[in-house]
């Protein structure tokens, strides 16, 4: 089978979730969350993300996603582990009258699971996300993100914040640019200082104009984001490209406020299911890979403590 | 009925679609197929997950090589999960997913209605427990370094801070602990209470009361915020409240975990309305006991009230609204016998406060 195509093609990206659907779908879980205590949060987490990568949809075959509760359960298990070292250090340095060192250690542990976490999800989610069996994967390096990732920090602590867009940018260039799709790779294209003056003028024309201007704002970040994610394999390649409009934000994101407010939080599937919709219709991918031809490269990665820690940390960093 | 049908076959290796033909063997519960190196699979149909999607059924086999099948024939797709059901292959996770959505709703329905019941009847009562667990010394420390924290900002009047314990000596307060009266410099018309038995007037106050009798009904109210262990109730009902958001409503949606947290502060600030009143209530006691005219509450309340001319909705308000506990010190008047006597001691040293 060829590699590359001769004519560049347009490649439809669906989602064909229904809020019914993934409604069922929360309910039962929050039902055996109830249940258990709490405890079934990983099963339930597993079905979820199943819920969503099923439904979506590239050249009408949809992802699947194969972590499962007990992966997760293991993970979130480790993950309690590590907070409870950490905060084992914090009260043991309290009772030997050092709170100040206590609180050091605590937030530099902090800061030093940061990165971790980050790596393992994305290794963890990528490499159980697969479409037609061929698997994602990330190829990033622990050691060498964790030393990227702690001069970033670096940087942007030093320099106040500012530092932080380019910081943004550069991580999301080394995660992105790490991910694989069995031999095709991913590949972004942040630059720190554009992003930098996209968001200085999407705060400052937000303030001046009451918070009108916070559409276009959104309109344009969804647009650095997509298009400047490309996909390639040698010389083939798939381009995105946004087609989303300020409009468009508008009427999302009004729309769902007011669905969860008069619902008391119920209509969430629906809202979710709607903002899901939403992204994949405003992508268009065009390229000349064959999708039809991707080999199997990546391998299957079972652990998912970084996937619980960012969990706990609150991070959602997958793309 | 047919057995077989025509389906796509991707062997884990590559993309490469394979067009396969498909057999369900009931018989052995298999699915056998012959993919285009020519070789036969046979899959056992229990070591197969499915999974229904729009796209179609799909299957997948193996672990570390994913072989997978899309079926979109809907006649198959019948007979399988029939066949399946049959062998009791189906999971109950699936079928709870197949009892629809109106259960789903009745579930939903359900949950809250608990969260509800929690709210009201569990986490008061779960609260009430924890704070007879928890020694009167925690409510001192939390007390003391309230105070330390706050001592920085006030001006202690200490000749005042004298004359208001010696004025309280004079009455029966019922306090279980020692009871340290403080009068703070300020315009601010405002008294509260810490749970380590601290209680702090601030002059504003004084300076708005036109009777001894007014400033006993206040101390009455201060002193029952100490020993009914009000502060430490309250920060056990929020922690118990916050735990129960935590672990019940959780990560497992996001947004109910942040309704849950606006209810859980409504609902602290009608707990503190609920001590508000019992205050009130002991107040009103003390004020007989210590044969000290009742009307001396009221009165205190409707200055107070002249003074906040706005109104805030009693149910988001801290404090009940005045009019309502103007009523309720009235009615309890109206119905309680009294009897008063003079209180030459009380009234100078409540003129020497007020100097």
């Amino acid at each position: 089978m060829e590699e590359s195509l001769e004519k560049r093609v347009a490649y439809s990206l669906n989602y064909n979730g229904k809020g019914s659907d993934f409604f069922g779908i929360i309910m039962v879980n929050w039902l055996l969350t109830v249940i258990t205590l709490g405890f079934y949060y990983p099963w339930a987490k597993a079905k979820q993300l199943q819920y969503v990568y099923n439904s979506t949809s590239l050249n009408e075959d949809s992802f699947a996603f194969h972590g499962t509760g007990k992966e997760m359960f293991k993970g979130f298990l480790k993950a309690i582990l590590v907070f409870l070292i950490l905060y084992g250090v914090l009260f043991l340095c309290i009772v030997q009258q050092m709170p100040g060192l206590g609180l050091l250690v605590f937030y530099i542990g902090l800061i030093a699971i940061l990165p971790i976490a980050i790596h393992g999800s994305y290794r963890y989610r990528m490499s159980r996300s697969s479409w037609r069996g061929i698997r994602f994967g990330y190829r990033g390096d622990r050691k060498e993100f964790t030393l990227l990732f702690f001069k970033w920090i670096f940087f942007t602590i030093i320099t106040l914040g500012i530092y932080g867009p380019w910081m943004a940018m550069n991580m999301r260039n080394y995660l992105l640019g790490n991910v694989r799709f069995g031999d095709v790779e991913f590949q972004y294209d942040g630059d720190g200082a554009e992003y930098f003056a996209l968001n200085i003028k999407g705060y400052l024309l937000t303030i001046v104009t009451l918070g009108i201007y916070s559409f276009w704002w959104q309109k344009e970040l969804f647009e650095y984001y997509v298009n400047n994610l490309s996909l390639k394999r040698g010389d083939a390649k798939i381009y995105l490209n946004s087609t989303a409009t300020a409009g468009g934000f508008f009427k999302l994101i009004v729309t769902n406020i007011l669905l969860l407010v008069f619902t008391l939080g119920l209509a969430y599937a629906w809202v979710a299911t709607r903002t899901i919709k939403f992204i994949f219709e405003n992508i268009e991918a065009e390229g000349n890979i064959n999708l039809d031809a991707l080999t199997q490269t990546e391998e299957n990665y079972k652990d998912a403590t970084g996937e619980d820690l960012s969990d706990f940390l609150n991070l959602d960093t997958i793309m | 009925m047919n057995n077989t049908t025509t389906a796509v076959f991707y062997d884990g290796n590559s993309s490469v679609p394979q067009q396969i033909t498909l057999t369900l063997n009931s018989f052995n519960r298999t699915l056998e197929f012959q993919s285009a190196d020519g070789s036969t699979c046979k899959w056992l149909v229990a070591d197969i997950t499915f999974e229904k999607r729009s796209s179609g059924l799909h299957l997948e086999h193996g672990a570390e090589v994913l072989q997978h099948i899309k079926i979109q024939d809907a006649n198959f797709i019948h007979l399988i999960q029939n066949f399946r059901k049959a062998n009791g292959q189906i999971g109950w996770y699936q079928k709870l997913i197949d009892i629809g959505f109106a259960a789903h709703m009745g579930i939903a329905v359900v949950i809250m209605a608990l969260i509800g019941l929690c709210y009201v009847y569990i986490i008061p009562w779960a609260a009430e427990q924890s704070v007879s667990l928890i020694p009167e010394e925690y409510d001192n420390e939390l007390g003391n370094s309230a105070w330390v924290g706050n001592q920085y900002f006030m001006n202690v009047d200490s000749t005042k801070t004298k004359l208001l314990n010696d004025f309280a000596k004079e009455l029966k307060l019922h306090n279980t602990k020692k009871l340290k009266f403080t009068v703070v410099k300020s315009n601010e018309i405002n008294a509260f209470a810490l749970p380590n038995g601290s209680i702090v007037v601030f002059t504003g106050i004084l300076q708005e009361m036109k009777n001894y009798d007014e400033l006993v009904g206040l101390l009455g109210h201060e002193a029952s915020h100490v020993n009914n262990r009000h502060s430490m109730k309250m920060l056990c009902r929020s922690l118990s409240g916050y735990l129960f958001i935590s672990v019940i409503l959780g990560d497992a949606n996001g947004i109910m975990a942040t309704i849950g947290d606006n209810v859980n502060s409504l609902q602290s600030l009608s707990f503190s309305r609920e001590f508000e009143h019992q205050a009130d209530a002991d107040g009103f006691k003390i004020l007989l006991e210590n044969k000290v005219n009742p009307q001396g509450m009221a009165n205190l309340f409707k200055r107070l009230q002249q003074q906040h001319s706005y109104t805030i909705p009693e149910f988001l308000s801290s404090h009940p609204v005045t009019e309502n506990r103007i009523d309720f010190i009235n009615t309890m008047i109206k119905n309680k016998k009294f009897q008063t006597i003079a209180h030459p001691q009380l009234e100078s040293l409540f003129a020497q406060l007020k100097e």
